[in-house]
C-alpha cells in the first residue's frame, strides 16, 4: 500500500445505459466484427488506428492523443460473473460491488468515509447531478450532489439576490439554536452542514479562471465544475458525474459516436485545464458502464450484452491495454456476448489501494487481483 | 346519402414498427401518421417529457425500409414542437403538425426546413386552445380541433383563419374535448367528440349532420380519431375501448376490431439477434386468460401484446389500407376492408 | 370552534393524510374526530384526477413504461384524492413489501401492486398476504418464480416470515424451508419469457408487457409440511392461515403501523396502545380499519405526546406541500419530476434501497436531502401565483384592519400552515427576517402584489424550518 497522499482525487464518470464496446474499442481487422455488425460496423478506413489489430471510434480523437501520451490504461473484458443485463441492476452491482443480493451502501461511500473517518469535510465527496448516486450512498457519509455550481445550494430560485440572502441569514439563525430534543438537534447540525457546504462550494468558480474553453454541453459542463472545485482546494477528493444515454439499440452510430464525441473532448479539456493549474499528477478519471452489447447488431442499433470497457486516464496512469480484449468469435460468446475475463472489483481494488492508499478489500467486498496501471 | 357498397369484412394485413429509445428507426409514442404521393410513410412521434429529444416524424415505405426522419427538435423556438398531436400533407409535400402545448401549427418540408407557424394561445380568430387532430381537404384546406375551446377551426395552408364551429356541450355542434379529425370524399367533416364518447358529422362548412355512438356497453368510450373510406365506411379509433369500430355510411355498426399485432419486419431484426427472447416468446401465449381484477380494456390491452393499446389515431391510405396508430405500443396496425 | 380542537384535527390530518388547508380542517371539526375517523377508514368516491385525462395528455403515463411516469401519475392520485388515508395507507404497504424497480423493470406491475394495495388497505390482513403472494410483481422481486417443485427458492418465503408478518426470532429454519415449499408454482402467466426480459430490461418489440398471476400446479409442492408446529399438505393459503393467528404477527402488524402513523419511538406509553391494538387485530379477525380506529381514537395518539414526533417523509412531505399549494390540481406538464424531487429527498417512490424498505424517522434527513426539502417546498409555497397560496394570503387577509407587524406575519403564517409550534428561538428569527422585508398591509385597497410576496417569503422560510420537518 502506498501513504495516503492527501491531494490525490479520483473524477469517476458513469457511461449511463451501457456503452457498446466494439464501437468504442474497435477490432478492426477481425473480419468477426464486420459480420456481425452489418448495419453498426465502423468502415476500416474511419476508424482512429492504435495498432494492427484495434481502433478508437472516429470521435475518440482527443482520447487518442492522451493515448499517444501515455496516460490512457483501456481495461478490456472487464465484467462480473453471472452478467446481468438490466440497467438498474448491473449499476447497482458497480454502485455496492455486491452482485448477489441487493445492497445499499456504495463503494465510493466506503471510499469516502475512509479518506475523511470523522466526517470533517461535508465536501470530500461531490456529485455533479441530481440526486445520489447509489456508488456514494453510505450511511452517514455526506455528499454534496450539485445541480449548477453557480446556483447550487438554498433557495435558489429567490430570485431576488437581497431577500436570498436574508433567507440565508435566517437559516443560518434557525438551525443555529440548541434545542433540547435529540431529533432537533441533528436536524440543527445538518441544516448547518448544508449551509456551510453549499457556501463552500460557491467559492469555487468565483476564484478560477482558465484559457480552456469548455464545450456547451453537460459533461463538459460538470467537468469544468469539477475542475472548479479541484483547483480552489476544497478538499475534495472524489467528483463524480454522468453522462448518457448510450443504450444505443437504435441508430447508434450517430448516437453513440456523438455522446463520444462529447466525453473525448471533455475528459481532453479537463486534463488540458488541470495541467494548466498544475494539478494534472493530482487526479485520475475513471469511465465505467454497466454492461456492454450484443456483438451482433439489431439493424439500427445493439442490444443489451456483457462484458464491458472501462478506461482510467491521467498523467499518473501507465497507458496501455489491460484485461484480453474478448474473441468475438461464435464458439467464444456468452449467449451471443463478449465473454468477461476480469472482475470491476479488480480495478476498484488498484484505485482504492495505489492510488487513494486505502484498504481494498472493505470496500470492494473481498480480495481481487490488481492491475499496474498506477504508477509508483 | 352515400350509395351503400355491401359490407365485407376487414381483414389484418400487417403490423409496421418497433419500440426505440433512441433516434432513428423505431417509433416512440406514435401519434399520427400521413402518406406522401411518393409512398412515404409518415409516422409522428409525440414522446414525453422523459424522451423528449426524440420528439420527431420518421419516415418508412410499404417495404418497412427505414427512410430517415426530420424535426426542428423539442423546444419553444420556430418550428419546434412539445407536444405535438396531428400530422397533415399538402399537395405541395409540407407537413402541418398541431401542437397542444403550444397552440401552434408548425410547417416542415420534410428535409426538416423550417416554413411557418402560426397560433397562439386564445379564443379569437386564428388563436386556438389545445389544438388536437389535423385534417387536409384537397391539399389545400386545414380543419383543426382544439379540445381546449371545444372548436372546429379551418385554416388556409398559409395560416388564416377561414372561420369556425362549436362550443363546449353535449347536443349537436357541441364538444367536449374532441380530438381527431377526418374528412371523407364529399368533404364532410368527421369529429371524434372525445369527452361526449360520439363522432359528429358535419359539412364543410360546420353545418350538423348527424351524431354516432353514445357513452356505454358496446358503444363510444373516448374516440380518439375517426377516417372515412372511398365508400363512406367510417373507421373510428375507440380509444377508451382499446379498439377500432367500423360503422356503415349510415353509422350502422359492422365490425369491431381488437388487434392482432404481428412482428414487423423491423421486431423480427430484433428477435434474430436476441435468441434468449425469441426463444421464451415462443414458450408464451401472449393472449392470456387474466384474473377478474384486470378487467377494463387499459389493463387487458396492457397484458396481451397483440391487442390495440392506446389506438391514438386511424387513418387511410390512397388505396383505403387503414393504419391503426397505437401510443403505447410503438406500431401500426394495418387492415383493409374486403369490398363485396 | 377552539384552537385545540383545529390543532388536534390538523394532527389527525397530518398523519392520516397529507395535511389540510385550514378550510377543511374548520369543515372536519364541525363534524366531530370521531366521526372524521370513520371517514377515514370508510372511504368513499376519490374523485381523483381522472384516468382518461392523464393518459391522453401523458404518452408517458398511458403507457406506464417509465419508473418516474408511475410515480408521477401515483402523486397525481395522492394530490388529488377525497381519500388521504387510502393513499397514506398505499404507502404504508409499499413502505412494508418494498418491492424496487431496479429488478424489475416493469413499472405497470408496480402500479398494479400499488392498486391491490389500495383495494385490500385496510381489509383483512389475511387477505392483504394472500394477495401480496399473488403479486407478480413480488414474485419476480423475490423469485418466486424459481420456486420450483423440486428445487425450492426460500427468498419469498423467508421474507414473508421475516419482514412481512412475524419478524426474526419467532419461527425456525425449517419452517422457512416448509413455508418456500408451500408456495412452489405461485409464479406469473408467461414467466420464463417475462423472467427473460425483466432480467434484459427489454421494451422490444413493442413496449412492456404486463404481468398477471398464474398457479402451476404441475410444480407444485403438494406434500406433507410441517409449518409452526402445525402439520398437513399445506398450500399457500394455509401457511397464512397460520401465520396471521401468530401473536408475533399481530404485535408486528400494530407496531408498524404505530411507526408510520403515531410516533417514530416507541415508549411505554406507545406500547400499551400497541397492545390494544394487538387485541383489535384478533377481535376483528386482523382487520387492519379496525386497528387503525383503535389507534387514532386512543387517548396516547389524541395526546401532546404524539404531535409532531414523526419526521415528514418525502412523499408525505411533496405530497403535503402540493396540495397546500393547489398545484397540479390537473395534468401538467413536467409533472415527472414530482417523483424525481422525493427520490433526490431519499424516497424513490418504487425504489426502496432494498426488500427491507427505508430507514425512516431522523435517517430521511441527511445534508442533500435537508436542501432538497427546502428548495422544493419552498418553491410550491413561495409562490403567491400558486392557488393554494394565494388562498391562504386571502384568508389571512380577512378582516386585518391595519398592516400587519412582523410578529403577526410570523403568527398567521405559522397559524395557518399547521398550526405549527414553533420554538421561541425559530419566532425571533423568522419575526427578524419579516421586520427585514417590511409590514404587510393586506387590507382591501391597500394590498398589493409586493404584500403577497413578502407573506409568501415567509411562508417559504416557515417550510424551511427544523419544526416543518416534523409531522
Amino acid at each position: 500500500m502506498t501513504t495516503t497522499n492527501n491531494s490525490r482525487s479520483l473524477v469517476v464518470i458513469q457511461l449511463a445505459g451501457a456503452n457498446d464496446p466494439l464501437n468504442t474499442v474497435v477490432p478492426y481487422t477481425d473480419g468477426h466484427y464486420y459480420d456481425f455488425r452489418p448495419n453498426v460496423g465502423i468502415p476500416t478506413d474511419q476508424v482512429i488506428p492504435i495498432d494492427g489489430r484495434f481502433a478508437f471510434n472516429p470521435n475518440m480523437a482527443p482520447i487518442k492523443a492522451l493515448w499517444d501520451e501515455g496516460k490512457v490504461a483501456v481495461v478490456n473484458g472487464i465484467g462480473y460473473p453471472n452478467p446481468n443485463r438490466s440497467h438498474f441492476r448491473s449499476m447497482d452491482i458497480w454502485h455496492t460491488c455486491e452482485p448477489e443480493k441487493v445492497a445499499t451502501e456504495g463503494w465510493l461511500g466506503r471510499v469516502i468515509r475512509d479518506l475523511d473517518p470523522q466526517g470533517q469535510n461535508v465536501i470530500t465527496g461531490v456529485n455533479f447531478g441530481r440526486g445520489l448516486p447509489r456508488s456514494m450512498g453510505a450511511p452517514g457519509v455526506p455528499v454534496a450532489s450539485v445541480g449548477n455550481l453557480e446556483t447550487y445550494g438554498l433557495f435558489p430560485d429567490v430570485e431576488e439576490e437581497r431577500i436570498r440572502g436574508l433567507c440565508l441569514d435566517a437559516f443560518g439563525k434557525m438551525y443555529g439554536g440548541t434545542i433540547q430534543d435529540a431529533v432537533m438537534d441533528y436536524l440543527g447540525q445538518t441544516g448547518r452542514d448544508a449551509l456551510k457546504g453549499a457556501d463552500i462550494l460557491r467559492t469555487a468558480p468565483e476564484n478560477y479562471s482558465s484559457t480552456v474553453e469548455y464545450a456547451d454541453n453537460p459533461i463538459a459542463q460538470a467537468l469544468k465544475n469539477a475542475a472548479q472545485v479541484m483547483t480552489a482546494d476544497l478538499g475534495t477528493r472524489i467528483y463524480y458525474t454522468q453522462h448518457g444515454s448510450f443504450d444505443t439499440h437504435g441508430d447508434e452510430v450517430k448516437v453513440h459516436g456523438g455522446l463520444w464525441n462529447q466525453v473525448s473532448g471533455a475528459v481532453s479539456d479537463f486534463m488540458a485545464d488541470l495541467e494548466e493549474h498544475g494539478r494534472a499528477d493530482d487526479a485520475i478519471v475513471l469511465i465505467w458502464t454497466e454492461f456492454g452489447r450484443r456483438i451482433r447488431d439489431n439493424g439500427s442499433g445493439t442490444d443489451h450484452g456483457s462484458g464491458g470497457t472501462a478506461f482510467i486516464i491521467g498523467n499518473q496512469v501507465n497507458g496501455g491495454f489491460y484485461g484480453e480484449y474478448p474473441s468475438l468469435a461464435e464458439r467464444d460468446q456468452l449467449d451471443g456476448d463478449l465473454h468477461f475475463n476480469n472482475d470491476f472489483r479488480s480495478t476498484y481494488s488498484t484505485i482504492a489501494d495505489r492510488w487513494l492508499g486505502l484498504d481494498p478489500a472493505p470496500i470492494v467486498n473481498g480480495q481481487f487481483e490488481q492491475w499496474d496501471f498506477i504508477r509508483n | 346519402m352515400t350509395t351503400a357498397v355491401a359490407a365485407g369484412p376487414v381483414e389484418y394485413i400487417k403490423t409496421i414498427g418497433l419500440t426505440t429509445n433512441q433516434s432513428g428507426r423505431g417509433f416512440t409514442n406514435p401519434y399520427d401518421c400521413a402518406f406522401a404521393p411518393d409512398g412515404r410513410i409518415l409516422i409522428l412521434n409525440r414522446c414525453d417529457t422523459v424522451r423528449a429529444s426524440l420528439v420527431r416524424i420518421g419516415m418508412m415505405n410499404w417495404e418497412e425500409d427505414y427512410l430517415g426522419e426530420f424535426s426542428r427538435g423539442y423546444g419553444r423556438a420556430d418550428g419546434q414542437w412539445i407536444l405535438p398531436v396531428a400530422i397533415a400533407m399538402d399537395d405541395q409535400g409540407v407537413v402541418y403538425v398541431t401542437d397542444e402545448q403550444q397552440h401552434r401549427i408548425t410547417a416542415l418540408d420534410t428535409d426538416g426546413n423550417f416554413v411557418r407557424q402560426w397560433g397562439e394561445k386564445g379564443s379569437g380568430p386564428g388563436q386556438m386552445n389545445g389544438p388536437a387532430g389535423l385534417a387536409m381537404n384537397a391539399g389545400e384546406t386545414l380543419y383543426v380541433v382544439e379540445q381546449g375551446n371545444n372548436r372546429v377551426q379551418r385554416f388556409s395552408t398559409s395560416g388564416e383563419s377561414l372561420g369556425m364551429w362549436g362550443e363546449s356541450g353535449d347536443g349537436p355542434g357541441q364538444f367536449n374535448m374532441p380530438w381527431g379529425v377526418g374528412l371523407d370524399s364529399a368533404g364532410n367533416v368527421y369529429v371524434a367528440d372525445w369527452r361526449n364518447d360520439r363522432i359528429q358529422k358535419f359539412t364543410g362548412d360546420g353545418q350538423f349532420i348527424a351524431a354516432y355512438g353514445a357513452s356505454g356497453d358496446g358503444q363510444l368510450s373516448r374516440p380518439s380519431g375517426v377516417c372515412v373510406d372511398s365508400d363512406g365506411y367510417m373507421y373510428v379509433s375507440d380509444w377508451g375501448n382499446e379498439r377500432v369500430q367500423i360503422l356503415d355510411p349510415d353509422g350502422g355498426f359492422i365490425q369491431s376490431l381488437r388487434g392482432q399485432a404481428t412482428l414487423s419486419k423491423w421486431a423480427q431484426d430484433f428477435m434474430s439477434v436476441n435468441p434468449d427472447e425469441r426463444n421464451t416468446r415462443e414458450m408464451s401465449n401472449l393472449v392470456p386468460e387474466l384474473p377478474p381484477h384486470l378487467d377494463t380494456p387499459y389493463l387487458i390491452s396492457s397484458q396481451t401484446e397483440p391487442y390495440f393499446w392506446g389506438p391514438v389515431s386511424v387513418r387511410l391510405d390512397s388505396e383505403d389500407r387503414l393504419f391503426v396508430v397505437e401510443s403505447n405500443r410503438h406500431r401500426i396496425q394495418v387492415y383493409q376492408r374486403r369490398k363485396g | 370552534m377552539s384552537n385545540a380542537d383545529i390543532a388536534l384535527m390538523a394532527h389527525l390530518m397530518r398523519r392520516a393524510g397529507f395535511g389540510a388547508s385550514r378550510d377543511e380542517l374548520e369543515q372536519r371539526v364541525a363534524r366531530g374526530y370521531e366521526n372524521v375517523v370513520e371517514d377515514l377508514v370508510n372511504p368513499g368516491s376519490p374523485n381523483a384526477m381522472p384516468d382518461d385525462v392523464i393518459r391522453r395528455y401523458h404518452v408517458d403515463m398511458a403507457e406506464m413504461r417509465e419508473l418516474n411516469s408511475a410515480g408521477a401519475y401515483w402523486i397525481y392520485r395522492m394530490v388529488t384524492t377525497d381519500n388521504p388515508l387510502e393513499e397514506k395507507m398505499a404507502l404504508f404497504w409499499h413502505s412494508l413489501f418494498a418491492t424496487g424497480y431496479s429488478k424489475l423493470n416493469q413499472a405497470r406491475a408496480l402500479m398494479n401492486q400499488i392498486d391491490t394495495f389500495r383495494r385490500h388497505s385496510m381489509g383483512s390482513f389475511h387477505t392483504m398476504l394472500v394477495e401480496l403472494s399473488k403479486d407478480p410483481a413480488m414474485i419476480i422481486w423475490l423469485d418466486n418464480n424459481d420456486n420450483h417443485k423440486d428445487d425450492i427458492n426460500e427468498n419469498y418465503g423467508r421474507e414473508l416470515l421475516e419482514l412481512f408478518s412475524m419478524g426474526i426470532g419467532n419461527y425456525t429454519e425449517d419452517d422457512v424451508k416448509e413455508c418456500a415449499r408451500a408456495f412452489t408454482g405461485w409464479t406469473l402467466g408467461n414467466a420464463e419469457y417475462m423472467a427473460t426480459r425483466a432480467s434484459r430490461d427489454s421494451i422490444w418489440p413493442y413496449s412492456r408487457i404486463a404481468w398477471h398471476f398464474q398457479y402451476r400446479d404441475h410444480d407444485h409442492d403438494d406434500g406433507e409440511k410441517t409449518f409452526l408446529g402445525h402439520t398437513g399438505n399445506f398450500n399457500g393459503e394455509d401457511i397464512i392461515d397460520i401465520i396471521v393467528q401468530q401473536e408475533a404477527t399481530a404485535r408486528f402488524v400494530s407496531t408498524r403501523l404505530f411507526q408510520f402513523f403515531a410516533a417514530d419511538e416507541v415508549d411505554a406509553a406507545g406500547e400499551a396502545v400497541i397492545e390494544q391494538m394487538m387485541e383489535t387485530y384478533f377481535a376483528s379477525n386482523y382487520e387492519i380499519r379496525s386497528v387503525l380506529r383503535t389507534l387514532f381514537n386512543s387517548d396516547y395518539f389524541k395526546s401532546e405526546a404524539a404531535r409532531f414526533a414523526r419526521v415528514k417523509g418525502p412523499v408525505e412531505l411533496v405530497v403535503g406541500a402540493v396540495r397546500l399549494a393547489g398545484t397540479y390540481q390537473e395534468p401538467t406538464f413536467g409533472a415527472d419530476q414530482l417523483a424525481r424531487y422525493t427520490l433526490y429527498m431519499g424516497q424513490g417512490i418504487f425504489q426502496p434501497p432494498s426488500v427491507e424498505g427505508w430507514h425512516e424517522g431522523s435517517e430521511w434527513i441527511d445534508s442533500g436531502a435537508l436542501v432538497e426539502r427546502v428548495n422544493f417546498v419552498g418553491k410550491e409555497l413561495g409562490d403567491p401565483g400558486n392557488p393554494g397560496v394565494k388562498a391562504l394570503i386571502d384568508r389571512m387577509s380577512a378582516g386585518v384592519k391595519r398592516p400587519l407587524s412582523a410578529e403577526e406575519q410570523v403568527d398567521a403564517c405559522a397559524d395557518l400552515l399547521g398550526p405549527m409550534e414553533l420554538s421561541s428561538a425559530t419566532r425571533t428569527s423568522l419575526s427578524e427576517f419579516a421586520g427585514e422585508q417590511g409590514e404587510a398591509d393586506l387590507r382591501a385597497g391597500s394590498r398589493t402584489e409586493a404584500d403577497d410576496q413578502r407573506i409568501a417569503n415567509l411562508l417559504r422560510l416557515l417550510t424551511a424550518t427544523r419544526e416543518y420537518q416534523l409531522a
